[in-house]
């Protein structure tokens, strides 16, 4: 039972089932006084009644009619029958059954004796009916105390029942929600223990609990990845900078040898200049791509003018691919904007751009288009090289990918890792397809104002 | 010039300061932020060279300080590797450049020498010349020797840079942010082809060649 008081959702549902057995308690509270208030309402009303036809009848036939009446009344009622007295004007009881002093005129509560049922406590109204004779009709409080008890009993049995369905509706809910909530902290213990392949259960029903479950899992899944994703980067950067660090150090021990002759040494020191670069800048791209996939550059978004953006890129890269003996066509449709970060939009195009020059071989044909397709805004760059076989176009956007005839090209194979970085904050979508013969990179703004 | 150098780490701080008094400018070097508040504002100075993270007062908070105090030394900010965000706060801080850690010294001493030169006027000039150059910018016109060159509008913005830089180098990554506005360097060599487009244009006719290249570190008007 201490895990009953301990847990929040039998604590929940047992306050709401106290909650409803204490309205139904005010409920019974308030019907029981209406009814009592309505009942000895309609006895007062009876008594009445009473009155004025015995007064009437008094006042008509006289005194000797009216001891009839009475007589004949007290014989006729049985258990809710009401009882009777008359006294004179000296104060002496003269008819009726019931026994008492004269009591002053009125509604009153009145103790009286009666021959068949013994001493009454009841209620009396006492009227002067002319000539100083005083009648008494009274009621018996017992009448109204049955009342009061067949309520009182009813409602007992009834808040009765109530608690007895909150209990077991208590211990029905509580066990749900616990159940429900125990398979979330069942996932989220088997992930502290090391498996973090679990995930929260989801039902077919779709309610809270399985929305709660699916965001759940979305974000373990995310975790999941980022995760995956410092594992693969802190192994390919062990990797990848083992070779040019392995290569500077080769190179410095050679230009030792090298001291003598000032050109060598020069040149030796150069050349590792240029190794310490590429790794500095490999660096530099790690820690951006990193900052991009945190999504925190995402507060400082701008209504960004890709048709400018693309037009402008592709007029500077018109004559680089020319020199490069490719040639650059464009098709760019005007004032299409997005929301995003002008230097990463700017960075992502430049490097399919740059990635469409590198891995063509001369002669190769690059497309950059910029079109409205249906709700989105896509942004294309194709070539006519070699394409990327379908097996492949999943794997290239991963850090450090080179596939393997593209090994000998220069780059960190950070490029499209970047680009999906970006589309990711930006929530583009990037895909590869055939462009028979070539690839043709897409990327795909949602959402876009023109 | 006179130049402030706020940099914590002494192997860098050094560094700076022999590369600059070689090159014939007057170095102060300190190595706490509110040092460097009380010398900016005290002496005169040139340049400040400002990194951002120093010890007793962080190089932004030096740098907001200092503009508040209305003294507008151009600014050159240092930062660590690589953080998108943090270029943008230096600016919006009041810095006049910005130079991500490590750099080339060429690099550093050209930035500073821009910003050393840097004078309000020459931002409303409608006119520059530079030897037989003459360049209008609000007709966007260059004449040599009186003959009007024909340039595409990027390649007008590049020669506009180097022109204002003077006798002064301009490098790459200055031309790629200020003819581009790329904070990065891009894979292909967009200003290699842009540069010997535009040298080819002004050196029309074997005219002798305006624009001297410094290998490795950028390029610069040659005076004839």
């Amino acid at each position: 039972m201490t895990g009953l008081t301990r847990s929040a959702a039998y604590r929940i549902a047992f306050a709401y089932s106290a909650a409803f057995a204490a309205a139904m308690a005010l409920l019974g509270l308030v019907l029981f006084f209406a009814m009592h208030i309505a009942f000895s309402r309609q006895l007062d009303a009876l008594m009445i009644d009473e009155t004025s036809e015995l007064q009437a009848e008094f006042r008509t036939e006289g005194p000797g009619e009216l001891a009839e009446e009475i007589r004949q009344r007290e014989a006729f009622h049985d258990h809710d029958r009401l009882f009777y007295a008359v006294f004179d004007p000296r104060g002496r009881h003269i008819l009726g059954a019931l026994q008492a002093e004269r009591p002053r005129p009125g509604f009153q509560a009145l103790t009286f004796h009666d021959p068949l049922i013994g001493t009454v406590a009841g209620r009396a109204l006492v009227t002067d009916i002319g000539g100083g004779v005083r009648l008494v009709v009274a009621t018996d409080g017992a009448r109204v105390k049955a009342i009061d008890r067949t309520i009182i009993s009813a409602f007992l049995v009834a808040i009765g029942a109530v608690i007895a369905i909150g209990i077991a509706g208590a211990f029905m809910l509580g066990g749900y929600l616990r159940r429900r909530l125990g398979q979330i902290s069942g996932a989220a213990g088997a992930i502290v223990a090391g498996d973090l392949r679990s995930r929260v259960p989801v039902s077919a029903r779709g309610d809270e609990f399985d929305r709660v479950a699916l965001s759940l899992n979305a974000m373990l899944d995310r975790i999941d990845g980022l995760i995956g994703n410092l594992r693969q980067v802190s192994s390919d950067v062990a990797h990848d900078l083992r070779t040019p660090l392995a290569r500077l150090r080769n190179q410095l021990e050679s230009g030792l040898d090298s001291l003598g002759d000032a050109d060598a040494a020069r040149e030796v020191i150069e050349t590792s200049i240029q190794r310490v670069d590429e790794v500095l800048e490999l660096f530099a791209s790690i820690l951006r791509i990193a900052e991009v996939e945190t999504g925190r550059i995402r507060d400082s978004f701008t209504a960004v003018d890709l048709s400018a953006m693309a037009s402008e890129l592709a007029e500077s890269y018109a004559p680089a691919a020319r020199d490069a003996g490719r040639t650059l066509d464009w098709s760019i449709a005007p004032d299409l904007h997005v929301r995003g970060d002008r230097g990463l939009l700017a960075q992502a195009i430049v490097n399919l751009l740059d990635n469409a020059l590198t891995h063509t071989p001369e002669g190769a044909k690059i497309g950059l288009t910029l079109a409205r397709a249906g709700d989105s805004v896509r942004l294309a760059v194709t070539d006519n090289g070699p394409g990327v076989p379908e097996a492949d176009r999943d794997r290239i956007t991963q850090r450090f990918i080179r596939l393997e005839h593209s090994r000998t090209t220069p780059g960190h194979g950070l490029g499209l890792n970047l680009v999906a970085a970006v589309a990711r904050l930006h929530q583009a979508r990037l895909s590869f397809g055939d462009n028979d013969p070539g690839l043709v990179v897409t990327l795909d703004f949602p959402g876009t104002m023109s | 010039m006179q130049i402030l150098v706020a940099e914590d780490d002494a192997d860098t701080s050094a560094f700076i300061a022999k590369g600059l008094s070689e090159l014939g400018h007057l170095v102060l070097c300190v190595a706490r932020g509110d040092d460097a508040l009380h010398i900016a504002t005290t002496e005169h100075c040139d340049v400040i060279v400002l990194d951002r993270m120093l010890p007793a007062m962080d190089g932004l908070t030096v740098l907001r300080r200092l503009r508040a105090a209305k003294i507008d030394t151009p600014v050159l900010l240092l930062t660590a590797l690589g953080q998108i965000q943090d270029r943008v706060e230096g600016l919006e801080a009041g810095a006049d450049d910005y130079l991500v850690k490590p750099f080339a010294f060429s690099e550093l001493a050209a930035r500073i020498a821009a910003l050393g030169r840097r004078l309000p006027l020459s931002d409303v000039a409608t006119e520059i010349e530079f030897g037989p150059l003459r360049m209008d910018l609000l007709k966007r016109e260059v004449r040599r020797a009186g003959t009007l060159i024909a340039l595409q509008p990027r390649e007008f913005r590049l020669l506009e840079v180097l022109m204002r830089g003077g006798d002064r180098v301009v490098t790459r990554t200055m031309l790629l942010e200020q003819v581009w506005g790329f904070h990065f360097d891009p894979r292909t060599n967009i200003v290699e082809t842009h540069m010997s487009r535009l040298r080819a244009k002004l050196n029309e006719g074997d005219a002798e060649d305006l624009i001297e290249t410094l290998r490795r570190v950028g390029y610069r008007m040659r005076g004839i």
